[in-house]
């Protein structure tokens, strides 16, 4: 382990932007997910057919690729505008982080569509009936009726789309982000120990995972903890 | 810049020769991560703790580590050692092919062993009692009543880890290996056109992905022919 010493701050300055990609693609899956999910339900044509590619599109395209062209594709647009303006400019691109963390959002968003259309889908009719009954307005039936029963039924995958995005933040180092992978990259370039560098990066995403598995095993508890006697 | 279609018309049947490659990574480690994914099973769900616990462990750290650090572990972190150089495997680990299907095979053995296991689980009770009632075995009851229950139960989600691996085996293009990711990302890296070759490209996937899906519908039909009427 000697060989480590010296490079742990750099992992841990990894795993602090592992956890900022993860926190800001967490938010934006989550607007992707519930526009999405907005638009299937809507009795709009339209929304209905672009929301439909949407999931096909980026259910279907490997993620490598999503990233790779939101970067350079993001980049060749960018310099050519730029170039309008002063010819001189030679590159200009939109930093790997956000590239990154747009492309991994609008995939496991894609995911995230039919975990909240299926969750909104599966609130009992009766519940709803009976908030009809007792004369709760339609804003009122979603806040205390829809809302509670949803998020219980969207929480187990939402948790593996939660898993699906810290392991997705590794593919940003091939564009360039200097998360966990890339620290690692430069740790092998000095010591010449690719394994022990590499088995760090995944303990790394391990600790992450058991972190994000764990959350949410106890949040479902705490979910329950009002229909166990229901059961 | 502009959409240059000629551009893709030259370069579309150069990434096109990545498609043998795509699919032998697809098929191979698809198969042997099948087989990997059966012994993984019983080794659950066989009762005892030193075969369970082992898998348990196993399907942990590959479901809770990003497909990209195992196959830089098993590429670039294995030569670290003589023992592995000297061994009789060097022969496949020396190749990046070797290594893109040994781990894509192990990633994907830990992934659809849950799967099956999800499946086996799905198996209902009175079934089981039934096979008890007709005097069969332990072995008999699994092999004639579980797996082909379980089989049927488990192949939509079966499908989908499919679409997974070749997805997946887009991040070979990483480790130097030609596939359609990795002609494409050559390509690009020569013309700077990334939208036209990343969007064809993924066109190209998607019509893979779809006609996957089509597959498997084909065999969950054949499947459960014996249960259509019922339903």
């Amino acid at each position: 382990m000697d060989v480590l010493s010296g490079w742990w701050d750099d992992y841990f300055w990894g795993a602090v932007v592992v956890g900022q990609v993860f926190i800001c693609s967490l938010g934006l899956m989550i607007i992707f997910g519930l526009f999405g999910a907005m638009a299937k339900l809507s009795n709009n044509r339209v929304a209905q057919k672009i929301a439909g590619a949407y999931t096909v599109i980026f259910r279907g395209t490997p993620e490598i690729l999503v990233i790779l062209l939101l970067y350079f594709g993001s980049a060749i647009t960018l310099t050519a505008i730029a170039q309008i303006f002063s010819p001189e400019i030679k590159f200009v691109d939109v930093p790997p982080f956000w590239a990154g963390t747009i492309a991994i959002s609008i995939i496991v968003g894609s995911y995230a569509t039919e975990t909240f259309r299926g969750a909104f889908l599966g609130v009992n009719p009766g519940s709803i009936e009976a908030a009809r009954a007792l004369g709760m307005s339609d804003l009122q039936t979603f806040i205390y009726v829809r809302i509670p029963e949803m998020w219980r039924l969207a929480l187990p995958p939402f948790g593996n789309h939660m898993l699906s995005l810290i392991k997705d933040t590794a593919l940003i180092s091939i564009i360039g982000l200097n998360e966990t992978m890339f620290v690692a990259k430069q740790a092998i370039t000095v010591t010449g120990k690719p394994f022990t560098m590499y088995i760090v990066v995944g303990a790394i995403y391990l600790g992450f995972s058991t972190i994000i598995t764990l959350a949410v095993m106890g949040i479902e508890k705490f979910g329950e903890r009002t229909t166990v006697g229901a059961k | 810049m502009s959409f240059d279609l000629n551009l893709i018309a030259e370069s579309l049947p150069m990434m096109l020769m990545g498609i043998g490659i795509t699919f032998k990574l697809l098929i191979i480690s698809g198969f042997l991560g099948l087989t990997l994914a059966i012994f993984l099973l019983l080794m659950r769900i066989s009762g005892r703790w030193y075969l369970s616990f082992p898998a348990q462990v196993y399907i942990y750290v590959f479901r809770g580590t990003p497909i990209l650090v195992q196959i830089f572990i098993i590429y670039y972190g294995l030569p670290q050692f003589e023992t592995v150089r000297d061994s009789i495997f060097w022969p496949i680990l020396r190749e990046p092919m070797g290594c893109a299907i040994l781990a894509l095979t192990l990633n994907t053995g830990a992934y659809v062993s849950e799967i099956l296991r999800g499946g086996v689980l799905g198996v209902s009770k009175g079934i089981l009692e039934a096979g008890s009632a007709l005097g069969m075995s332990v072995r008999q009851k699994f092999i004639y009543l579980t797996a082909p229950i379980a089989a049927r139960l488990a192949l939509p989600a079966y499908s989908n880890d499919v679409i997974s691996l070749l997805k997946s085996t887009a991040l070979a293009s990483t480790i130097t290996i030609a596939d359609m990711t990795g002609i494409a990302r050559t390509i690009v890296a020569d013309t700077y056109a990334p939208y036209e070759i990343f969007i064809s490209l993924a066109i190209v996937y998607m019509i893979f992905t779809f006609g996957i899906q089509k597959l498997f519908g084909v065999i969950e039909r054949y499947l459960g022919r014996y249960t259509q009427r019922e339903g």
